[in-house]
Parts: structure tokens; sequence; C-alpha cells
């Protein structure tokens, strides 16, 4: 068998084992490239940043486990900029399958870093079914949707709450998502009831998210890792984005390179093929 | 009437809704029935994921006793379903007529055991084994992309070239060395993608998918209103 022949038809498990060393290898060699800004994510940063201090916002973990790579340095340095403006937040989830439980775990290990206190300076609401319902009903009263808080405390006993009944309470609207929530807290809360929204979605959702940013019914969008480590960098933390960068880097570059490779291959097969025809 | 009047009631919600959205709901009764069938609808929800729950444990189980192919696998996932399910139902205290009756039979000590908080039974399950293996899944992708980027992505047309371009264009300025690669040949490269490659082909593409999505959703809307759609009763 030639060369090309041999290239056209080499085992999977070989492409697997680059892979896999790909993402290793910056595990070992930190590599650290520069990230660089889009404006998408600047719009995103300065549409939080030029909120008043102490601006009630809402975070939303509208996102499963598998894809969290991405989406939860999202979340992390989205709750490390509005703490560290002393906002008070209200998180939900619009996920059934892990989101409070991610939105527990990441809002009180961030709130725990900049002191603040449960009930007075963040709140989780957890999770209610349909959330078509769940964002029009936010609309009119958050207590008619959400009797208590992830916990089962009574949005009663949360100081936080008293002051925050509904959509005209909340300034911004940070959703990240990695499904098609994000198109509902657009076409529904932002569209109807004016609150503006930003967004922070895998890369595979990003694309259609740029209409909607430029109809400027999206304040501002981080797309993918990528996305997270941008906000990372204007937040100025290195976090898990910006250190995974290197290793989406080189998955990328072999992958482009694989892309190649296998065209090669096919040409000149293909081209022997017809000779020989 | 077993179709009748599931259509009545689609109708009737639906022109709530529709009639209700331009009153007002601190004021008016129309505006606050909006509020009131929005609750129902998420209070249903809770119910349609009971229902979830319910239908997964019974056909599974029934492949359990009946021992068909796979068998075990099905056991697993009822285990798996109970093992997540039960914890998170269970009182985590006393003030409740169940927690009273469940903590009679057991240490009031467990309390911390159940419900969905941090350190309870259903957050290790999920810190531990349920989030991993759905990251497993997911990040297993890349391995099969890899793989068919250098099986499948051939630019047998002129369209497959330009979209392989466009795709490797993209996947390059989506890295920090790939963007530093982009400003060797000139410093506005990677601007330009993101002009004319993500805010302009992408945008109008999309803008085009998510109209045509919209109107869909609105004729779709408009047939199940009008009692002409009737699938969601299991009827073509």
């Amino acid at each position: 068998m030639k060369f090309w022949d041999r290239v056209a038809n080499i085992d999977r498990r070989w492409i697997y084992l680059m892979v896999a060393a790909a993402v290793f290898f910056p595990m070992i060699v930190v590599m650290k490239f520069p990230v660089e800004l889009t404006p998408e994510t600047r719009q995103l940063f300065n549409a939080i940043d030029s909120l008043p201090d102490s601006s009630v916002v809402m975070l939303t973990f509208d996102y499963y486990p598998s894809a969290m790579a991405e989406t939860r340095p999202m979340s992390e340095a989205a709750l490390r900029h509005m703490f560290s403006k002393n906002m008070k937040v209200v998180t939900l989830s619009n996920i059934p399958l892990g989101g409070p439980t991610i939105a527990e775990s990441v809002t009180r290990a961030i709130a725990k870093e900049y002191g603040k206190v449960y009930g007075v300076d963040y709140v989780n609401l957890g999770y209610r079914a349909n959330y078509v319902a769940v964002m029009h009903g936010l609309a009119s009263s958050i207590e008619s949707i959400f009797k208590s808080d992830f916990t089962g405390t009574s949005l009663k006993d949360l100081p936080l709450m008293d002051h925050v009944k509904n959509y005209r309470d909340i300034k911004f609207i940070f959703v990240v998502a990695d499904n098609a929530t994000i198109d509902y807290w657009i076409s529904i809360v932002n569209a109807q009831y004016g609150v503006p929204v930003g967004g922070g979605v895998t890369a595979v959702v990003a694309p259609k998210m740029y209409a909607f940013v430029e109809a400027r019914q999206l304040t501002g969008l981080l797309g993918g890792m990528k996305g997270a480590a941008e906000y990372e960098k204007m937040v100025k933390i290195a976090g898990s984005a910006t250190r995974g960068m290197d290793s989406q880097s080189l998955v990328h570059l072999l992958i482009i390179f694989f892309v190649i490779v296998g065209n090669i291959s096919f040409f000149i097969t293909r081209r022997k093929d017809k000779g020989s025809a | 009437m077993r179709s009748t009047l599931p259509v009545m009631v689609a109708f009737i919600s639906g022109i709530v809704m529709v009639i209700s959205f331009f009153f007002n709901p601190e004021r008016t009764f129309l505006g606050r029935l909006q509020d009131d069938i929005l609750q129902w609808v998420t209070i249903v929800g809770g119910f349609t994921l009971v229902l979830g729950v319910f239908s997964i444990v019974r056909v599974n189980a029934r492949a359990v006793a009946r021992k068909s192919e796979g068998w075990f696998f099905k056991l697993m996932t009822v285990v798996s379903v109970l093992a997540m399910a039960l914890p998170s139902i269970l009182p985590t205290s006393v003030n409740s007529a169940f927690g009273k009756l469940f903590y009679a039979i057991f240490p009031a000590s467990w309390g911390s055991l159940f419900g969905t908080g941090p350190g309870s039974i259903y957050d290790t399950l999920f810190i531990y084994v349920d989030s991993p293996m759905m990251e497993t899944m997911f990040a297993t992708l890349a391995f099969y992309i890899a793989s068919a980027a250098y099986r499948a992505f051939r630019a047998r047309s002129a369209e497959a070239l330009l979209l392989l371009l466009t795709a490797c264009l993209v996947m390059l300025w989506r890295i920090p060395m790939g963007e530093a690669f982009l400003r060797l040949f000139s410093d506005s490269l990677p601007d330009y993608i993101n002009m004319y490659v993500m805010n302009g082909f992408n945008l109008s593409v999309q803008r085009g998918i998510i109209i045509g999505a919209a109107l869909g959703i609105a004729s779709m809307s408009l047939r199940i209103l009008l009692g002409i759609e009737r699938t969601y009763m299991g009827k073509g």
C-alpha cells in the first residue's frame, strides 16, 4: 500500500491519540497566548459595568452539566464582576437536570470569596417547570412562580426579595445557556417586557445569537470557551476558560491539520484511481 | 368528547392568553387571568416531570421483570432514577406532616442527607456521578469531530471548498494562537472575520432561519388554537 493510501485509511485510534495528546500537552507545557477581545464581549461587559453599584441583576444557569466546560467559567466570571460591584444577584435555572445544583455550588463558592450573605446579597430561586410560563410569570410577580427559594425558604423570609417583585426591579438579565432558552429570554423578556438581556452561550449556539446582537435585542454575547476567556480577561482573573484556551487552540489546529491532510490524501488517491481506471 | 374537550381547553386557554396580553395584570380581571393560567402551566409542568419518572420506571421495570435483552442496564436505569429522585423528595426536617412521620421512623440527624442542598445524597450523586458522566459524553464528541474532519470534510465541490475554508478560518479566529497567526498576514484579519463571516454571511442566514421558524411557530399555534392540529392528543 502506498503512502497516501495508508494516510487515507489511517486507523481512527491514531487520530484519537493525537487529540488526547493535544488536550493534555498544554497541561504540562503552559503556552499562554494572549486572548483578544471581540466587540460582543466588550458590549456585554460594558453593559454590566455601567450599571449603578448595588443594582439588582438576574443570572440564569440554563445549562446542563455536559456543557459546563464552556458555560461555568462564564457564570463564575459574571458573578465575580457583579459581586465586585456589590450588585444583588438573583439566580434561577430553567434546566431540571442539574441547573439549580450548579447554580447553588457556583454562587455559594464565589459569594464566599466576596463575603456576600445569602438572602441579603444573593438568592437562588431554583427551578420551576415550563420556562415560557416562568418567564411570563416573573413579569407580574416572582412570588407567584417561586413561592420559595432553592432550599425551600419562603421568599418572604429573604430580605433581598422584599424589594425584588418582578422584572421592573431587575436592571439586567445575564443568561448563561447551552440551549434554546436564551431565545425565549430574548423574545419574551427583552422584546415584551423591555428588560436588557445579555448572553453567554456555547460555541454551537453562538452563531445564531449574532442576529439578536445586531438587532440590539441581546446586549453582548460570549461565545463558547473563547467568550468565557475574554470575559475572564475583562474581569482580570485567570480562570478555567483562560487555562482551557491552550488545549482548545491545539485541538482546533489539529482539526484544521486533519482537514488539510484528509483532503490532500483524498485528491491524490482519487486521481490515482481515475488514472488506473 | 375525548377529543372535543382538549380542543376546547386549548382554544379557551390560548384565546385568553392572547387577549389578556393587552390588559394590565394589576388592574384587570383578564390580566390576572393570564397570571393564573401561567401558574397552572408551571404546576402541570411539574406533574409532567412526575409522569416522566413514573413512565421510565414502569417501562424499564417491566423489561427487567421479563428479563428481556439488556435487562441489566434497564435495572441500572431504574436504580439510578430512584437513587436521584427519592432523596430529593424526602423531607429534610420535621416541619411538614410527612416530615413528622418520616423522622418518627428514621433518626432526625439524617435530615441533612436529604433534599437537594449541599452535602445531600442527591448533591453527592450529582457532583461525583451524574455530572462527570454527562461531561464525558460531551467531551467524546471532540474525538469524533476530529475523526470526521479527517474522513468526511472533503472539498468535493466548489461549495464544499468554500464551506471548508470558512470553517477553518473561523476555527483559527476562535483561538488565541490562531488569532496571532492571522495577524501575521494582516492586523485586521480577525476583525474582518468577525465583521464579514459572523456578522455578515452567518447573520443573514441565521436571520432567515429565525424568521422562518417564527412563522412556522405562529402558524402551528394558530392550527392548535383552531383545533386543526391535534397531534398533541396522539392523533394525526
